[in-house]
C-alpha cells in the first residue's frame, strides 16, 4: 500500500512500505531513495510486549519433512534394501510415498495403512520395472494382512492414476527358482534330485508358457502355476528316479512354498499334456496316464503350438485342416480323458471329423460349477404403482401371542 | 453384400463357424450355426423396429428368397435365416431350429420391453440382464427400530453389530435396511418397478406399525447387470492394449476391472465370458457400456 508523502530526492508520491529483511523501511518506488526506516535494535519496553514467532508460522515448518512422513520414507528405504532392489527403484518408490501422503486419501488414514502404503508404492515401481515381486512376498514381509494391502493398493492405483502392467511371468518363474535349493548338493537331498538350473528355467517356462495358452493362467494366482511348473519339469528332467516324488516332498526339499491351488493347477496341467500326447502317433502305443506322460515332456513342448491345436477342438473352424489330418484325429488310448467340452463346438467337432475333442477353454468353462441361469422374465411387466393388498402386508406383522413370546425370549420387560 | 457381413456376426454366437475374414463362407454358415433362444413365443417383439434394408440382406439363407417376404415387417432383426417353413415365419414369435438344440437360452429376452438403444442391425444380439438393483427413499418421520424389531416378523435388528432394521418381503424378493431418522435403502429387486413396488412395500410395512410413513424422494443408485459374451477372453491382452481404464491383478481378483469413462460403469471381466456391470443409474446405461465393450472383447476372442 502506498504511504503518503513525497520523496526528498525526485518529489515523486508513490511511496511504498517495504521490508529490507527484518526491518520495515519507506521507499520510493520511483528512484529507490529510503524515505524512512524502521528500528534495527529494540528497547526492554519494546522486547516486553513482543511475542516469540510460531514455529507452525515460521517458514522452517514447509521445508521440514512431518515425521510420519520420514519414518514412511525410511520404511521404504529399507523394504527396498531387503529386497535388494536396484538404486533407481528406491528413489521412484520414495517419490510415489511422498507423493500419495499428500493425498488425503492416505494423509488422514491409520498408521498400519500408512505403512502398507509404503510397500505397495515398492511394488508399483517394481512392476513397472518389469520385476516380478508378488504382493504374497510384501505382504509377507509387511506381516500384512492380505485384504487390508489390496485396499491400499486397488486406491493407490486409482489416486495417484498410475498405469501397472501386470506381473510378468518370465520374470516370475526365474526369480521364484532361485530361491530353489536343489541345485547345489546338501546333506538331505539325494543326488539324483540334483538338477542343473538352465535346463530347469527352460524347462519350466516352456510349460509356464503352455499353461499360458491353455488358458490356465488367466484369472488365476501366478505363483502355483509356477510351482506345478517346476515340479513337472524337475520330474521330466530324471524321469526314474524322481516319479515317485510327490508334490509336497518336493517343495519341501526345494525350500518353496507349496501353495493350495498348486495340486489342481497340476492335475490341469497333466490333462493337457495328456491330450497333447495322445496327438503324437509315436506316443499313442504307450497307452500314458499321468504319471508316465512326464517322461515325454520334453517332445511335447517342442512341438507344442502344432499339439495344442490339434488335440483340442478349435472355435473356428478354419484351423480345422481338411481330410489328410484325419487319420490323425482318430479317438485316442482309453487312458485319456476326453468326453468333456460344451455340446455346441464338441458335437460340431464331432460330427465333422469324427473325433471326441475336447474344447481349448478356460477349465471354469469346461466344469461349470453353476446350472447355467435361465432367464426369468416376469409372467407380467409390472409398473411399481401396484396396489398393495392389507392381507399381504399383514403377513409380516406378529400377533399379540406372539410378541409376548419374543419380549420374554429378549429379556425385555 | 460384403458390407453388411461386417455387422452381421454380432448376431450371432462366435461359436459360430462364420468368420469375418473368410467370406466366402457364406449362407450355409449362417443358417447352421444359431444358437438363439428358440422360444420366442412369449415374449411381445413388436416393440423392435421393423427390419431394415440392411437386415434383410444379411438373414440369407439357401432359401433366401421366400424367408425375406416373409421378414418385411413381421420378424425383429434378431432372428436369422433358418427358414423351416412359412407358417412358423409368419408367427412373430417363431421358433428357431437349431442344430445343435442348446442347453441355455441365452439371455435375449429382455426383462421388460425397452427399446434398445442401439439399432439392431449394430448390436451384439445379447442383453444385459439385471440383477440386483439398490434404491433409496425417505419415509420422513422417526422411526423407533426396537418396535419395529418386536412388531413385524420379517425384521432382524442387533444394534451392536449395525445400526438398522434388516427387513426382508417375498414378493418381490427383496432386503431393506431402515434407519432411525426414517430412511430406507432396498436392494435386491431385478426391476426399477419392482424396486420401486418393494419400497413401497415396506413402506406400507411400517405405515401398518403405527409410524406417519411418507414416500419421498424415492431413487435408484445403483443397477447391476450380467452377461455372457460365449467366448472365453485373453484377460492380459485387455489390460495391455486398454492399459488407462483397466485393472487386472490376478493375485487379488480374478476378473479384469474395466472403468469405463462414459458411461461411467464399471465392468467386472472374466476369463469365461461373463460381463458384470454395476455403477449405473439408469438401464440404458448398462446397455450402452455393454455395446461399447463388446466390440473390444470380441477383438480379444482368442482363435487357438
Amino acid at each position: 500500500m502506498a504511504a503518503r508523502g513525497r520523496c526528498p530526492e525526485c518529489g515523486s508520491e508513490s511511496l511504498v512500505e517495504d521490508a529490507h529483511y527484518a526491518q520495515q523501511q519507506l521507499v520510493c518506488a520511483a528512484c529507490g531513495c529510503v524515505v524512512s526506516e524502521g528500528l534495527l535494535t529494540t528497547t526492554y519496553t519494546d522486547e516486553e510486549h513482543l511475542r516469540e514467532v510460531a514455529y507452525s508460522q515460521s517458514t522452517g515448518q514447509k521445508e521440514q519433512q512431518s515425521r510420519c512422513l520420514q519414518r514412511g520414507i525410511r520404511r521404504v528405504q529399507d523394504l527396498c534394501k531387503a529386497l535388494q532392489l536396484p538404486a533407481v527403484f528406491e528413489e521412484t518408490a520414495v517419490s510415489y510415498f511422498q507423493r500419495a501422503l499428500q493425498l488425503p486419501a492416505f494423509h488422514l488414514v491409520s498408521l498400519e495403512k500408512k505403512e502398507l502404503l509404503g510397500g505397495c508404492c515398492v511394488l508399483v515401481t517394481c512392476r513397472q520395472h518389469r520385476w516380478p515381486l508378488t504382493m504374497g512376498s510384501v505382504c509377507s514381509l509387511l506381516y500384512a494382512k492380505q485384504e487390508l494391502f489390496a485396499s491400499v493398493y486397488l486406491s493407490l492405483q486409482q489416486e495417484l492414476g498410475l498405469s501397472v502392467p501386470a506381473l510378468s511371468m518370465a520374470e516370475l518363474v526365474t526369480t521364484h527358482l532361485d530361491s530353489f535349493q536343489l541345485f547345489q548338493p546338501t546333506a538331505n537331498i539325494p543326488a539324483a534330485f540334483l538338477e542343473d538350473k538352465e535346463k530347469l528355467l527352460a524347462r519350466t517356462m516352456g510349460l509356464v508358457e503352455l499353461a499360458s495358452e491353455a488358458w490356465l493362467v488367466t484369472g488365476r494366482h501366478p505363483v502355483p502355476i509356477v510351482t506345478a511348473a517346476a515340479f513337472l519339469a524337475w520330474q521330466s528332467l530324471r524321469p526314474s528316479p524322481r516319479l515317485s516324488c510327490p508334490l509336497a516332498r518336493f517343495c519341501r526339499l526345494a525350500g518353496l512354498d507349496l501353495p493350495p491351488p498348486a495340486h489342481l493347477r497340476l492335475k490341469e496341467l497333466l490333462e493337457i499334456l495328456l491330450g497333447m500326447a495322445s496327438q503324437l502317433s509315436w506316443l499313442r502305443a504307450f497307452r500314458l496316464d499321468k504319471k508316465t506322460v512326464v517322461k515325454h515332456l520334453g517332445e511335447l513342448l517342442q512341438h507344442r503350438l502344432f499339439l495344442l491345436k490339434r488335440a483340442f477342438s478349435q472355435q473356428q473352424q478354419e484351423d480345422m485342416a481338411p481330410s489328410s489330418d484325419s487319420p490323425c484325429q482318430r479317438s485316442p488310448s482309453s487312458a485319456v480323458p476326453q468326453q468333456q467340452g460344451r455340446p455346441s463346438a464338441g458335437k460340431q467337432q464331432q460330427q465333422q471329423h469324427g473325433g471326441t475333442l475336447r474344447p481349448l477353454l478356460p477349465p471354469c468353462l469346461i466344469h461349470p460349477r453353476k446350472r447355467p441361469r435361465a432367464p426369468s422374465a416376469p409372467a407380467v411387466p409390472i409398473t411399481g404403482n401396484e396396489p398393495i393388498s392389507d392381507s399381504e402386508i399383514e403377513q409380516y406383522l406378529r400377533s399379540p401371542e406372539e410378541m409376548q413370546a419374543f419380549r420374554k425370549a429378549k429379556g425385555w420387560p | 453384400f460384403k458390407d453388411d457381413f461386417s455387422t452381421s456376426p454380432h448376431l450371432f454366437t462366435p461359436m459360430s463357424p462364420y468368420d469375418l475374414e473368410l467370406p466366402i463362407q457364406g449362407a450355409s454358415q449362417l443358417s447352421q450355426s444359431k444358437e438363439l433362444c428358440t422360444d420366442f413365443s412369449s415374449v411381445d417383439l413388436s416393440f423392435l423396429p421393423d427390419v431394415t434394408q440392411d437386415n434383410k440382406e444379411q438373414n440369407l439363407s439357401e432359401d433366401g428368397h421366400e424367408a425375406q417376404k416373409e421378414l418385411d415387417g413381421s420378424l425383429p432383426s434378431k432372428d436369422s435365416g433358418v427358414f423351416m417353413d412359412e407358417s412358423s415365419l409368419s408367427h412373430p414369435g417363431a421358433a428357431l431350429a437349431s442344430p445343435e438344440a442348446p442347453d441355455v437360452c441365452p439371455p435375449l429376452t429382455p426383462m421388460t420391453p425397452v427399446t434398445p438403444a442401439t439399432t439392431p442391425s449394430e448390436s451384439s444380439g445379447i442383453v444385459p440382464q439385471l440383477q440386483n438393483i439398490v434404491s433409496t427413499v425417505n419415509l420422513a418421520c422417526k422411526l423407533d427400530l426396537k418396535n419395529i424389531a418386536l412388531h413385524a416378523r420379517n425384521a432382524e435388528y442387533n444394534p451392536k453389530r449395525f445400526a438398522a432394521v434388516i427387513m426382508r418381503i417375498r414378493e418381490p424378493r427383496t432386503t431393506a435396511l431402515i434407519f432411525s431418522s426414517g430412511k430406507m435403502v432396498c436392494t435386491g429387486a431385478k426391476s426399477e418397478e419392482q424396486s420401486r413396488l418393494a419400497a413401497r412395500k415396506y413402506a406400507r410395512v411400517v405405515q401398518k406399525l403405527g409410524f406417519p410413513a411418507k414416500f419421498l424422494d424415492f431413487k435408484i443408485q445403483n443397477m447391476v447387470g450380467s452377461c455372457d459374451v460365449r467366448f472365453p477372453i485373453r484377460l492380459e491382452g485387455l489390460v495391455l492394449t486398454h492399459q488407462q481404464f483397466s485393472s487386472y491383478e490376478p493375485e487379488l481378483f480374478p476378473g479384469l476391472v474395466y472403468r469405463m469413462v462414459k458411461p461411467r460403469i464399471v465392468l467386472l471381466i472374466f476369463v469365461s465370458g461373463k460381463v458384470v456391470l454395476t455403477g449405473a443409474k439408469d438401464r440404458s446405461e448398462i446397455y450402452e457400456a455393454f455395446e461399447n465393450i463388446y466390440p473390444i472383447l470380441r477383438g480379444f476372442k482368442k482363435p487357438s
